[in-house]
């Protein structure tokens, strides 16, 4: 005989994963239903915790002790147990056999339908769980199809499904106590290696790969030092973890005497793929990720990465996203040859980050002459002044005018003037 | 068993076109693109890279800006595709330029790693020849854009950038810039080892890629190489197109 409880918080700003938790105190086998919703198979537990109304009793009292304020409801069916934590009060518990009964009267709204079911159900006049489920079912499924035959069932108390088991994320965390204090950076490493080695380990065993990794430094004195890297790809060889640790420690090195270290990995899955002759060449994971560490302590997180134009017409709105490598799969569906082959060649402008201010000397308008520290000259020629302005609606809103000039000495340049001051935003080339 | 399909020359291969011109850097060597202001030099370089970030190969560049002076709303109106493209900015600052070609150089993987120095200063000739070592373990192609050739570079090719002339629209008063006409000329040519495509083999480059008249691709006036000029010598007339 299934029983299933139904955990529902009474307001949705509570800790979901302490509710999990408390859960799973309770029985083996849990469901994560979203919104706040858990459920757990209460068959069996008799022996326990004693019959269904003290194990909702028991799960009440332990979520309370967690500082969880919830109602539960004990049921033979998902949404027997749903409906008895929503409509009842604190606990409730459905008999065996009286799923039908106790939902006969519960909204429809208590099914996940689809749009047109929920339209078609509601054109026939139903609002009541009790409704559908008087219905004929052969007429039922020439009329709504397989979809409506599978909430009847529900609204009859009759559950199929099993549970989809939920299983808390596995805490991937190594610690190491030195007895003698570390003073250098190379045996930092040399026990930073080897957690990477259990870590990675661990994670091959459970065909995981780690996408970041943390690790503290315990100093002499109370302190600590602390840090985090995110590979380019998902890692699980430790020569390539420790070959990042590594350069990630001598950006960074401690202040301290190191009395004891811990190194803890964000798990993910590793999708496996198979590759082919055909794909692309690609930067190979374990390089791209070491070259792209070496990068980031050379030039800074913030000046390496793929150019992204943003959602702006403001001059020079440009961004950047996180370079990655492509997949294998990434070149399926492009069309097979370049669109650019055979296309006009494209005259590029090369940006001045950030603007070189100049002074410019007008005539009737139109600038005559300028100079500034990267450029200057006498214009011979020039159109203008292309005005662009936006984000007027917010505090920084932006107006320009742009110029295209050439030089008495050839130079192609593009001015512009920000309405206060004159600055050369790129020179063509 | 049949040729597939993808094995022929796509659509819109010209074997004469601008393909010609890019299709003569050499991977595994270091090669130069070298010109002053204005000359045409910098659009080479993204159509250069356009063509490899969405050919079929879906090669990956880097793109090491020396100067903080790309701008990827032209590199996207070549049809670049800038998911492929990994832009280091260096500042301002030579050493840390160098540094990062050098990483990318040793990097495998990458189809095109770019310096680009413009007037940045001087490459010392160590790292020249440091830089054409990385390059030769990996295959990739490594151009150093600078706005003059270095004497003493192991560079295998340089192309030489010289400015035409402006393209306006409109006559007076002008209405709006249309473009630019460059010329790119080879002042300098090591290949003496290259595939078909890389034209000639030993004979400098009086292959068929490099004569003139083929050159009658869109937005691409051919000349030929000039005259009686010295073995390897080649010029191109490029009309590049300001976009909208």
């Amino acid at each position: 005989m299934t029983r299933i409880a139904c955990l529902l918080p009474t307001n949705e700003l509570q800790d979901h994963a302490a509710l999990l938790q408390v859960a799973l105190a309770h029985s083996p086998r849990v469901e994560d239903a979203g919104a706040g919703c858990v459920y757990l198979d209460a068959s069996g537990l008799q022996s326990l915790f004693g019959d269904d109304a003290r194990l909702a009793d028991r799960l009440r009292d332990a979520a309370f002790a967690a500082g969880l304020a919830i109602r539960v409801g004990v049921a033979a069916s998902r949404l027997g147990a749903l409906a008895a934590a929503r409509l009842g009060s604190g606990v409730t518990v459905v008999e065996p056999g009286g799923d039908a009964a106790s939902l006969a009267a519960a909204p429809l709204s208590l099914l996940t339908l689809s749009e047109p079911l929920t339209t078609r159900l509601s054109r026939w006049g139903l609002r009541t769980l009790g409704e559908l489920a008087a219905l004929p079912t052969a007429g039922l499924f020439e009329r709504a199809g397989a979809e409506g035959v599978q909430a009847q069932r529900l609204a009859r108390g009759e559950d199929p499904r099993p549970l989809a088991s939920w299983r808390p994320v596995p805490a991937f965390e190594e610690s190491v106590e030195c007895q003698w204090g570390l003073e250098t950076l190379e045996p930092v490493v040399e026990r930073l290696s080897e957690l990477a080695t259990q870590l990675c380990g661990r994670l091959g065993a459970r065909g995981l790969a780690a996408d970041g990794f943390e690790w503290v430094c315990r100093l002499a004195g109370g302190r600590a030092h602390e840090g985090a890297l995110t590979p380019a790809v998902p890692l699980t060889e430790a020569a390539a973890v420790t070959g990042l640790l590594r350069l990630a420690l001598e950006a960074r090195p401690p202040r301290g005497i190191v009395e004891g270290l811990t190194l803890r990995a964000r798990p993910t899955r590793a999708g496996a793929v198979q590759e082919s002759l055909t794909d692309p060449s690609r930067p190979s994971p374990r390089f791209l990720a070491a070259t792209m560490n070496r990068l980031v302590a050379l030039v800074g997180s913030d000046r390496i990465g793929a150019p992204a134009l943003l959602d702006s017409h403001r001059p020079d709105a440009v961004g950047l996203d996180a370079y990655a490598s492509p997949s294998p799969r990434r070149g399926e569906g492009r069309v097979r040859g370049s669109r650019v082959r055979g296309a006009a060649p494209v005259l590029a402008l090369r940006r001045l980050r950030p603007p070189a201010p100049a002074a410019v000397t007008l005539a009737s308008g139109r600038p005559v002459a300028m100079r500034s520290s990267r450029l200057a000259g006498r214009i011979v020629a020039g159109v203008g002044p292309w005005r662009s302005s936006g984000e007027w609606w917010t505090t920084q809103p932006w107006l320009q005018d742009e110029w295209d000039v050439e030089l008495a000495d050839g130079t192609l340049c593009r001015l512009a003037h920000d309405g206060s001051a004159w600055h050369i935003a790129g020179i063509y080339d | 068993m049949g040729i597939p399909i993808e094995s022929s020359p796509p659509p819109g291969w010209e074997r004469e076109g601008i393909d010609g011109l890019l299709g003569l850097f050499p991977p595994g060597r270091l090669s130069e693109i070298v010109g002053p202001r204005s000359s045409g030099a910098s659009s080479l370089l993204l159509a250069l890279i356009a063509r490899i970030t969405t050919s079929g190969t879906g090669g990956q560049v880097a793109f090491v800006d020396g100067m903080d002076a790309l701008d990827p709303l032209s590199a996207a109106a070549t049809g670049a595709d800038l998911s492929a493209l990994l832009w280091v900015r260096c500042g301002g600052r030579l050493r840390v330029a160098l540094s990062a070609a050098d990483l990318l150089a040793r990097c495998p993987g990458f189809a095109l790693v770019v310096l680009d120095l413009d007037d940045l200063g001087p490459i010392p000739g160590s790292a020249c020849i440091r830089l054409q070592r990385a390059v030769e373990g990996t295959g990739a192609t490594l151009i150093v854009r600078s706005e003059r050739h270095r004497e003493g570079s192991p560079a295998s090719l340089v192309l030489a950038a010289r400015r035409l002339a402006p393209q306006w629209m409109g006559l007076r008063p002008l209405t709006r810039l249309a473009g630019l006409r460059s010329e790119i000329s080879i002042s300098r040519s090591r290949l003496h080892s290259l595939s078909p495509l890389g034209r000639g083999s030993g004979e400098g480059l009086q292959g068929e890629g490099l004569q003139g008249e083929g050159l009658q691709g869109e937005g691409l006036q051919g000349e030929g190489p000039q005259g009686e000029g010295p073995q390897g010598e080649g010029s191109w007339t490029l009309d590049w197109t300001l976009s909208q």
